[in-house]
């Protein structure tokens, strides 16, 4: 099991400061949610810990590895996998192969054999293509595994990405809004599925959310982040009652920066 | 019963090809078989460019000048010592095997300019292959022959002809000369690049450039090498205009400068966007158009219409050609982006049975 | 010595018609997104209209006439072909600009054929003396015009709604649509202006001292090409900076040819795509460009 700590990290787009020395450790094993409204900084804090800006100080450790000098596919490789708010899935590709570039990593590379279609290779794809068809069950993806990715409807699209995060068997796993945009039922479900992916595969979870009621059902503990500047760290329960978080939700004007993508 | 005929279907079709491929030096003559070779090495060629340009998104112009690469390689490795141009008289096997390996090196060698460019970049960068080949082919005369060329030299196979007559081969009474035995060396070639380039899609390798070209930070964020992928891409399709050159240079006899500019590159774009941009198939049919259709219309020039002679300086066949082509390109993108090869993929499932629609999973 | 100013504003002159190639060229990409290889045959055609008509009308008339094709060459283009793939690929887009430069290139390479033609412009082969050093008269008009094109289009870009409105779209298209900005209109004036520029490039590099317009001009035209990789796709000044970049190492690697023989005949022509591979290993967006937030 492993610790992400992340330390007195700060992104600066030009004068506007995305991240403000923010600083959060996330346990083992648990559900951590960071929050925050529009602008807040926290699609910037999660392209941070997978590697896609480089902060502009601070630092981020999986245990005792810091992971702010990589680039993100070896980030990918040490364990940590990640979804975004705007599915990023292959329209084109059928569900399953989607599924199967989740195991990239997993495969060995071997351009030379698979160019001359070495039995092998055949070999290790049946191998995957079996996992990958018992991820796709587990999050109930089985009947459209044929089925190109761009047919599917917008939940089962949001529910294929984090099948595809979970076939690269992470020790992590990074979402980035999960519900955006699914009505009260679907919400519920992948609310479940995510508390599935905890409990069942033993996999740590941080999730980026706006849905403050998805949020202090399922997490165990919530970073609340504003103008880029951490609020608040602890318990959900704590969470409702500190006098910072309702005046950024409630009293504070919204945000009109635009949040960099 | 019509079910299993719907699965028997698609593999008859590709034996009767086979076979009407394997059998046609018996019928058609050394005109149309040249021809046909000139359309094979193009084949070859686009079938790497559609790896690079259709599955990874990296448009690029630098195809003509690794068609250079191989062409100038396998004469300069496999051509007789002592002659004016250089020439390290290896067996020609062996010459052509090295002029693929040399074309591979060089499109390594590039690729720290490739792998860090996005598409686009890389389609104005790698004009300058172009020119700098140019520049190379004209001016290196102890290699290249510099403006003239060079002859391409003789592909014997363990003492046999392959580019001669020797020893001599009748078939069905046919004599099997230069081009009837090229024909296959030709066929054996392209079903290799086809294979190669099918299996390299299908796999690991194919799905990760295809997500590079969808999404550079989710095939990242996936555990791809971006860098390294893009700079694969280039390299394989590199070796593949390697092997469409040596082949083009048995195909032609001679090697000339002229013939690898940018006219080519943009040909070569041609076939694979006609074709269906990351189709196999696609590239093949594409090439066979873009590279036969100047030749059929030039041989019948006198009997259609609007067709002028060459050097006419009316519209004549090569001029037609281009015209056809370019408005085929556009068509493509505007009305049917995955080409041909799409239109095919679309007529085959309205001739095929019923894909039965998926119940929504929850 | 009076040979390395000779080539320097040589090297300016061809420099600032790059420029202009390439101005036109990255505001087609900032306004569309755009790569558009048929700029080298729009070019070409502006030159040819002035080449094909000055015998008749004369040569500011033909002038007119060659500006007012090129513009409305980028216009049709525009409406009919980038307006209507929107939301598609780079690569899509840039391969419909492939297509239409086959069509185009096609065309303008059967009409001039071997010849050379004459353009018909005032300065012909007059050269101007001054402190023991000759110039082309052709030349310095180039230097003249493309300096108030440039400081003209530096007004549009800054003072004009369009300007505005095309600055806004680069930023975020989508965000630009939001905010009432017409992209459709944004879009067109791009293509005109690129198209003007383009043809005042094509006048110019057919003029001394090049003898003429040849179906080689094209592939002249495709030099800004590495001035615009040079100085970064989506910038402005880039282009100007890359154009006179590849102009001077273009006219000095013809001008010391001699010197510089041991790297072969026809340097000149090679030394701009040499310059453009030394940059970007050096930065992969070019001098001005736009870095890249994301590292993949």
């Amino acid at each position: 099991m492993s610790t992400l700590r992340v330390d007195e990290v700060s992104v600066r787009f030009g004068a506007l400061v995305a991240l403000d020395a923010v600083s959060f450790t996330v346990e083992p094993g648990t559900v951590h949610a960071v929050i925050g409204p529009n602008g807040a900084g926290k699609s910037t804090c999660l392209n941070v810990l997978s590697g896609v800006y480089r902060p502009d100080a601070g630092r981020v450790y999986l245990d005792d590895r810091e992971l702010t000098r990589l680039r993100p596919h070896h980030i990918a490789r040490l364990g940590i996998a990640r979804t975004f708010q705007n599915i990023e899935v292959s329209g084109a590709e059928t569900v399953e192969d989607n599924l199967m570039l989740g195991r990239h990593h997993l495969m060995r590379p071997r351009l030379a054999a698979t160019a001359f279609g070495l039995p092998s290779v055949a070999r290790e794809e049946r191998r995957h293509r079996t996992r990958v068809r018992e991820i796709a069950d587990f999050l109930g993806l089985s009947a459209a595994l044929d089925r190109p990715a761009a047919l599917l409807p917008y939940g089962l699209r949001k529910r294929l990405e984090l099948a595809r995060a979970l076939a690269m068997e992470p020790r992590l796993l990074l979402l980035d809004e999960p519900v955006a945009g699914m009505d009260g039922a679907e919400t519920a479900e992948m609310a479940d599925v995510i508390l599935r992916v905890r409990t069942e595969l033993g996999v740590t979870v941080v999730l980026v959310e706006h849905d403050m009621g998805m949020v202090t059902r399922i997490a165990d503990r919530v970073t609340v982040l504003d103008f880029g500047r951490r609020i608040f760290d602890g318990s959900p329960a704590a969470m409702a009652a500190d006098p910072a978080v309702v005046e950024a939700y409630l009293g504070g004007a919204p945000s009109s920066t635009k949040e960099p993508a | 019963m019509s079910d299993r005929l719907n699965r028997l279907m698609p593999k008859a079709g590709w034996v009767a090809a086979v076979i009407v491929l394997l059998a046609l030096p018996l019928y058609v003559d050394g005109f149309w078989l040249s021809a046909g070779l000139v359309a094979m090495a193009a084949a070859v060629g686009a079938v790497g460019l559609t790896l690079l340009v259709g599955a990874a998104g990296q448009l690029s112009f630098a195809h003509a000048f690794f068609l250079a690469v191989g062409a100038y390689g396998y004469a300069c490795f496999s051509g007789e010592p002592g002659a004016a141009t250089l020439g390290l008289g290896l067996p020609p096997a062996l010459g052509a095997a090295l002029a693929i390996a040399v074309t591979g090196a060089l499109g390594l060698a590039f690729s720290p300019v490739a792998s860090r460019l996005r598409g686009i970049y890389l389609g104005v960068a790698s004009l300058s292959l172009v020119f700098v080949g140019q520049h190379l082919l004209h001016n290196l005369t102890g290699v290249t022959g510099g403006f003239n060329g060079r002859d391409t030299p003789m592909f014997t196979l363990a003492g046999f002809d392959v580019t001669g007559s020797e020893p001599p081969v009748t078939v069905a009474g046919v004599p099997f000369g230069a081009t009837e035995r090229l024909w296959y060396l030709g066929l054996v070639a392209l079903a290799g690049a086809g294979v190669i380039a099918r299996n390299l899609l299908r796999g690991r390798t194919g799905r990760a450039l295809r997500m590079v070209r969808d999404s550079e930070v989710a095939a990242a964020v996936l555990g791809v090498d971006v860098r390294r992928s893009k700079a694969t891409a280039f390299v394989v399709s590199s070796m593949f205009a390697g092997a469409a050159g040596v082949l083009s240079a048995l195909a032609l006899d001679r090697v000339v400068p002229d013939y690898f500019g940018l006219l080519l590159s943009v040909e070569f774009l041609a076939m694979i966007v006609i074709g269906g941009l990351g189709s196999v198939g696609g590239a093949v049919t594409g090439a066979a158009f873009v590279t036969l259709l100047p030749i059929v219309l030039a041989r019948y020039s006198g009997v259609l219409p609007l067709v002028a002679d060459a050097g006419s300086g009316g519209v004549d066949a090569a001029v037609l050609a281009r015209f056809c082509y370019g408005a085929a390109v556009v068509l493509v993108i505007l009305i049917q982006p995955d080409g041909l090869a799409g239109l095919g993929r679309r007529l085959r499932a309205r001739l095929g049975p019923a894909v039965p629609s998926l119940q929504e999973s929850t | 010595m009076s040979n390395l100013v000779e080539l320097v504003i040589n090297g300016l002159s061809l420099g600032s018609i790059y420029a202009l190639i390439a101005l036109g060229f990255v505001v087609i990409f900032k306004a569309t997104e755009v790569v558009n290889f048929a700029h080298g045959s729009m070019l070409m055609l502006g030159a040819y209209v002035i080449a094909a008509t000055h015998g008749r009308i004369g040569f500011p008339a033909a002038v007119a006439a060659g500006l007012a094709t090129a513009a409305t060459v980028g216009l049709l283009i525009d409406r009919l072909l980038v307006s209507r793939l929107r939301r598609r690929s780079h690569t899509a887009l840039a391969i419909v600009t492939i297509g239409v430069d086959i069509v185009l290139g096609a065309e303008l390479a059967r009409r001039v054929g071997t010849e050379v033609l004459n353009m018909g412009d005032p300065w012909l082969d007059h050269t101007w003396r001054v402190a023991g050093f000759t110039f082309p008269v052709s030349r310095l008009a180039a230097i003249a015009v493309a300096l108030v094109l440039i400081v003209a289009f530096a007004a549009l870009v800054r003072y004009t709604d369009w300007g505005v409105a095309m600055r806004a779209a680069a930023e975020d298209a989508e965000a630009a649509s939001l905010m009432g900005i017409r992209l459709g209109r944004v879009s067109m004036v791009a293509w005109v202006v690129a198209g003007v520029l383009a043809a005042v490039a094509g006048l110019f590099l057919a003029t001394f001292p090049s003898p003429g317009l040849s179906a080689t001009a094209s592939t002249t035209a495709l030099r800004a090409f590495p001035a615009v990789v040079v100085g970064g796709m989506d910038s402005l000044s880039g282009a100007v900076v890359g154009g006179l970049v590849i102009g001077l190492a273009e006219t000095l690697a013809a001008g010391y040819s001699e010197q510089l023989l041991f790297l072969g005949r026809g340097l000149g022509d090679v030394a701009p795509y040499a310059v453009m591979i030394a940059v970007l290993l050096w930065r992969p967006t070019g001098l001005f460009g736009t870095r890249e937030l994301s590292r993949v």
